[in-house]
C-alpha cells in the first residue's frame, strides 16, 4: 500500500505542480515588479549624477539574480507541500514554467501601471537618457547607450515581452530549478517503510 | 548514463544561449535593437560598455553574463566526467557558494567604490558560478 502511494506521488501529474508554479511565479514577479517601479522612480526624480551605478542598473542586477532563482524555489515549496519525490525532468519542466509565469504575470502588471501613470515609461527614459549624457564617455559611445536604452524601453509591448521574453528566463529557472531537484529532492532509495 | 535525453536536451539548450549571447557578429545584422539583445533584455542590464565585442559586433550579454553563461556550457559539457565522482560530495556545493558569494563581493565593493571592476574581472567572475551551477547537478546523470 505504501509503495503504491510513492509510486502514484512519483507519477506526473501536472495539475500537482501548477500550485506551486503559480505561487512562486506571482511572487517573484510581484517582487521583482515593486523593485523595478521603486528603482524607477529613484531614477525619475534624481538628478543626472553621469555615475554607472544608476538606480535602473541597480535594479536590473537585482531582478536578474533574484527572478533566477525562482526555479530552485518552487522545487523547493513542491517539496515541502506537495511530495518530496520529484525527478529531473519534472523539476527542470517546473523551472521552465516558473520562469514564463514570472514573464506573463510581469507584463500584466506592467500594463497595470501604465493605466495608473501613463507617462512613467517615458519619465524613465528621459531620466536614463540624462544620466547617460552625463556620463564621462566618448560621445559616440553615449550615443549608443543612449539609442540602445531608448529603443529598448520603447519598443516593450505587452505580446513583445511576454514571448520574446519566456526562453531565457525559463531556461535559466530551468536550471537553479534542476539545482533545486539535487539539494531539496529525495531518490526513491531513501525512503523508510 | 541516467537521463541521457534531459543531459542532451539541455546540452542543446545552452549552446543555443551561448550562440544567442555571441550576439548580432554571428547571427547578422537588423535594424533597430538586434534580436538577440531582445532576447536577453529580462535579465541583463545590457550596458555597451560593460559589453565585450564578437567578430566586430557587440554582444547581446554584459560580460558578466557571458561569463556565466559560457561557465554554464562548460560545466554541462564535462559532466559525463564527473558523473560517477562527486556523488555525496560536498565540494561542488561549497564552490558553488563561494562563486555566487564572489559576485555579491565584487558587486558590493564597485557599488560602494571600493575598487572598480572591469569587464575582464566581471567575466573571470561569472565564469565559475556557471560552471558550478551545472557541475554541482553532476550526479543527477550517475550510472544505475
Amino acid at each position: 500500500m505504501e509503495m503504491e502511494e510513492v509510486e502514484q506521488e512519483a507519477s506526473f501529474n501536472f495539475n500537482n505542480y501548477w500550485p506551486s508554479v503559480a505561487i512562486v511565479g506571482a511572487i517573484f514577479s510581484v517582487v521583482s515588479f515593486v523593485i523595478g517601479l521603486f528603482f524607477g522612480y529613484q531614477q525619475i526624480n534624481a538628478e543626472p549624477t553621469g555615475s554607472f551605478i544608476s538606480p535602473v542598473m541597480i535594479s536590473s542586477g537585482v531582478i536578474c539574480l533574484a527572478t533566477a532563482f525562482a526555479g530552485l524555489l518552487t522545487v523547493w515549496h513542491y517539496t515541502k507541500e506537495v511530495s518530496p519525490f520529484i525527478k529531473l525532468g519534472q523539476g527542470a519542466l517546473i523551472g521552465f514554467f516558473t520562469g514564463a509565469v514570472i514573464v506573463i504575470f510581469s507584463a500584466v502588471l506592467n500594463e497595470m501601471w501604465h493605466l495608473i501613470d501613463p507617462s512613467y515609461t517615458e519619465k524613465l527614459i528621459e531620466a536614463t537618457i540624462a544620466n547617460v549624457e552625463a556620463m564621462d564617455l566618448p560621445a559616440d559611445a553615449k550615443n549608443d547607450m543612449v539609442d540602445a536604452m531608448a529603443e529598448s524601453m520603447r519598443s516593450n509591448s505587452f505580446f513583445r515581452q511576454i514571448f520574446i521574453g519566456i526562453p531565457i528566463p525559463g531556461l535559466l529557472n530551468m536550471a537553479t530549478a534542476m539545482i533545486g531537484v539535487k539539494v531539496f529532492g529525495k531518490k526513491e532509495d531513501e525512503i523508510n517503510f | 548514463m541516467k537521463n541521457r535525453g534531459i543531459y542532451v536536451g539541455v546540452l542543446a539548450a545552452f549552446t543555443m544561449l551561448l550562440l544567442f549571447s555571441l550576439g548580432s557578429g554571428v547571427w547578422g545584422g537588423s535594424d533597430g535593437v538586434h534580436w538577440t539583445e531582445q532576447l536577453f533584455m529580462g535579465v541583463c542590464h545590457q550596458l555597451p560598455d560593460r559589453t565585450f565585442t564578437f567578430m566586430g559586433e557587440r554582444m547581446a550579454v554584459n560580460t558578466r553574463c557571458f561569463g556565466i553563461f559560457l561557465g554554464l556550457w562548460i560545466g554541462w559539457v564535462v559532466i559525463p566526467l564527473f558523473n560517477d565522482k562527486i556523488a555525496e560530495k560536498k565540494w561542488p556545493l561549497f564552490c558553488l557558494l563561494f562563486a555566487g558569494l564572489l559576485q555579491i563581493i565584487d558587486y558590493s565593493g564597485n557599488l560602494f567604490l571600493l575598487w572598480e571592476n572591469t569587464n575582464s574581472s566581471r567575466f573571470v567572475l561569472g565564469t565559475p558560478l556557471g560552471f558550478f551551477s551545472s557541475l554541482i547537478i553532476a550526479d543527477l546523470f550517475q550510472s544505475k
